[in-house]
């Protein structure tokens, strides 16, 4: 691969044109830097010949972030350097680093740092190949999210190269319009994480139900009350219904994680993973019966739930809600090939005011009136879900689209949220214009013009132009 | 009613661990370790068999008192009893000190109809101490084993997957069986077991209760192969691809390992 220059688009760089979005787009040049120095040339250069720059990561997301429409592709992925781990006097861990670093690079770097206490990175969005400039700017924060909370919390502080060629150092105060700012705004080039002792005890649990009725009213109570004690919290909770069980075990031939993993029981109808951290085993344990009771009166057997710990065992677990994500991914792809219309078709909103139980009813049954294919997982807490569409054809996909929007429109009438962590890119774009207030609008563009007034970020992003 | 007995072992999570540059002792301290992944299968067999047949499942495993983390692991799965091994005198144990020990325990328990061992451990990696255990306890012993045929009242039928060929084997009980990786997929513990697993009593035995109480055949002591040297495998770069026939190639290789050594 050609470093340090500014290379004409050919057919050798066409992987670089989608994502996991699987939209296709176009440039005229990509460049792969791998300093900051490096990346201040390059802006340089665009900026003189008043061409656009579509940053990219692990183009790892399904919005469409980096996909290019014009102009030039920044890929930041050479720029995975860890540049030093600072113990500070009021005891917080942190770390500098490049923002093309991926999530697993990042895992085993911190694994190997040299400190007292075994230490983490909170953020876990399911893909292990996402960056972490990608994961900021999108402001993923994966399954753990319901304990950690949001991603800005584990930032310090960012290195932003500015559209009039300056650095800026944005502190942890005045962060918030970088974080899921989809790259609008400058190019991330360090980025300063915030690190946190790793909990001495997880546990995974998945329980299975054999019945929609049963699971929907356990996953309700769950996000209803707080099991926490001293000593442990319920760190994640996930549902994942039946299609998207299969449509993971369809897929298990390729993916060596899961080939360890016994198959599910085929009268299961859904399964909820839950994640316990903590300190004290015993506490662990007890949090542990305390949802084995309750999950035991929603008729679930707890003979048959899994439940593991350590670190190879968890990895595992959620090496299965993970490849939720991925195996659609996959599906998608597929079915793109003979139909070339067809992109990812996702929701990630995310309604407080309404049950769980009455949000997955809802979507079902609207599923079922259009005639449509799906399969839904996400975070029970917040009702965070991700109902993925599975058009067979263009006329299914647009139908799908337009359940989307409505869904979308639904969501913003009970103020919920329609983008939470997948970003809004061009895919989700048209929804989100159509959906959210004028006055976030109005906020994004004073922004978008005071610090990117050329335009020369990220261009047919999240606005209309 | 069958009685079976599984054999298992606590191992390094990674290949991080560092080697006593003496004794060519595996340093376990402060490594994560793990259940050895080739025991597993052979877990869920001994617990499938009783399934079928009805019986119980007795696990052993030879190590520190941490050792007995893998015991509780097996209790998740749905083991019967679990039994430690474990005294100072048993430290440092090869092939022959470990199989040796085992036959010890094992005798010491009870007597039981079947014992099931997993390929290898992902440390030692010899895959010999199954062997050897036969050996010692002095009843049949089948490796590579692929499929569990059928189970009859005095004896089992096994499938053994040679080089070339599938083998079916009948043979009474007593007998030793080690089981391939792909025999069956292990099963993810039961919460209910996991919970349960923390108050289940885990029998430890010292060279106390073994029949031969004779520490020099235990351990460092009992065993046979002493390690001269350990280093670091060479990187090499090339990987030159030659063609020769099977001779040739066998007296190619021993030149080498006798200029390494």
């Amino acid at each position: 691969m050609e470093k340090r220059s500014i290379i004409p688009m050919s057919e050798k760089y066409w992987q670089y044109l989608s994502d996991e979005s699987k939209m296709l787009g176009e440039a005229e040049s990509i460049s792969f830097p791998e300093s900051e120095e490096e990346v201040l040339k390059i802006v340089a250069k665009m900026r003189k010949d008043n061409i656009p720059i579509t940053v990219q990561g692990g183009k790892t997301g399904i919005a469409g972030c980096a996909v290019p429409l014009r102009g030039h592709i920044l890929n930041l992925s050479n720029m995975t350097q860890v540049k030093a781990f600072i113990k500070t006097d009021t005891g917080d861990r942190l770390l500098k680093v490049s923002p093309g670093i991926t999530l697993l690079e990042l895992k085993k770097t911190i694994n190997k740092l040299k400190d007292k206490e075994e230490l983490f990175w909170p953020p876990d969005p399911t893909e292990a190949s996402a960056t972490v400039g990608g994961i900021v700017s999108c402001d993923a924060k994966g399954i753990c999210s319901y304990l950690y909370g949001d991603t800005r919390n584990y930032i310090e502080q960012l290195r932003v190269v500015q559209s009039d060629g300056t650095i800026l150092e944005v502190s942890h105060e005045e962060m918030d319009k970088y974080i899921g700012g989809e790259g609008m705004l400058g190019i991330l080039t360090e980025i300063t994480l915030r690190l946190q002792p790793k909990p001495k005890e997880i546990w995974g649990i998945s329980f299975f139900f054999e019945n929609k009725h049963d699971v929907l009213c356990f996953a309700q109570e769950l996000s209803k009350k707080e099991q926490n004690i001293t000593g442990a919290c319920v760190a994640a909770i996930e549902y994942m219904d039946r299609a998207t069980i299969d449509i993971i075990q369809e897929r298990k031939e390729m993916m060596t994680k899961l080939q360890e993993l016994p198959d599910v029981d085929t009268e299961i109808c859904a399964m909820v993973y839950i994640e316990i951290h903590g300190n004290e085993e015993e506490s662990v344990e007890q949090i542990a019966e305390i949802l084995m009771e309750l999950a035991e009166m929603h008729n679930s057997n707890a003979d048959k739930a899994w439940a593991v710990s350590g670190d190879i065992e968890i990895e595992k677990m959620r090496a299965f809600r993970h490849a939720a994500a991925e195996s659609t991914n996959l599906l998608i792809e597929k079915t793109r090939q003979e139909e070339p219309s067809i992109t990812k078709l996702s929701t990630d909103m995310c309604i407080e005011s309404e049950s769980f139980k009455t949000i997955v009813t809802k979507y079902e049954e609207d599923l079922k009136k259009e005639g449509l294919k799906a399969c839904i997982f996400g975070h029970i807490y917040g009702n965070h879900l991700h109902v993925n569409i599975l058009p067979q054809n263009d006329k299914e996909y647009k139908k799908g689209h337009a359940l989307i929007e409505k869904w979308a429109k639904e969501t913003a009438l009970k103020k919920g949220k329609i983008v939470t962590e997948h970003g809004v890119g061009k895919l989700k774009k048209n929804i989100f214009l159509k959906t959210a207030s004028r006055e976030i609008i109005n906020k994004i563009l004073v922004l978008k013009n005071r610090y990117d007034p050329t335009r020369m970020w990220n261009p047919d992003n999240m606005i209309e132009e | 009613m069958i009685k079976i007995a599984v054999c298992i072992k606590q191992v390094p999570a990674y290949s991080e661990g560092e080697m006593d540059p003496k004794t060519g002792v595996l340093l376990r301290g402060g490594l994560t370790s793990v259940l050895n992944i080739y025991d597993l299968p052979a877990i869920e067999t001994a617990l499938r068999i009783k399934e079928e047949k009805g019986g119980e499942v007795d696990v052993f495993t030879m190590g520190p008192p941490k050792a007995s983390d893998v015991i509780r692991e097996a209790y998740a799965m749905g083991v019967d009893r679990g039994y430690l091994l474990s005294d100072r005198h048993f430290s440092g144990a090869d092939v022959l000190a470990t199989s040796y020990t085992l036959m010890q325990g094992i005798t010491s328990v009870s007597h039981y109809d079947l014992i099931l061992c997993g390929k290898q451990t992902t440390d030692g990696d010899t895959g010999q101490v199954s062997g050897a255990l036969a050996k010692w306890l002095n009843i049949p012993y089948i490796n590579w084993v692929t499929k569990i045929v059928k189970l009859e009242k005095d004896s089992i039928i096994i499938e053994q997957m040679m080089e070339n060929e599938e083998v079916t084997i009948k043979t009474k009980y007593p007998c030793l069986v080690s089981v391939e990786q792909s025999i069956f997929i292990p099963r993810i513990p039961s919460l209910k077991l996991k919970i349960a697993a923390k108050k289940k009593e885990i029998k430890v035995l010292s060279l106390s209760e073994m029949q031969d109480q004779n520490k020099n055949h235990y351990g460092l002591r009992g065993s046979a192969t002493k390690v001269e040297k350990i280093f670091p495998p060479t990187k090499v770069k090339k990987r030159p691809i030659v063609h020769k026939t099977g001779i040739e190639a066998a007296s190619d290789i021993f030149k080498i390992i006798q200029q390494i050594k």
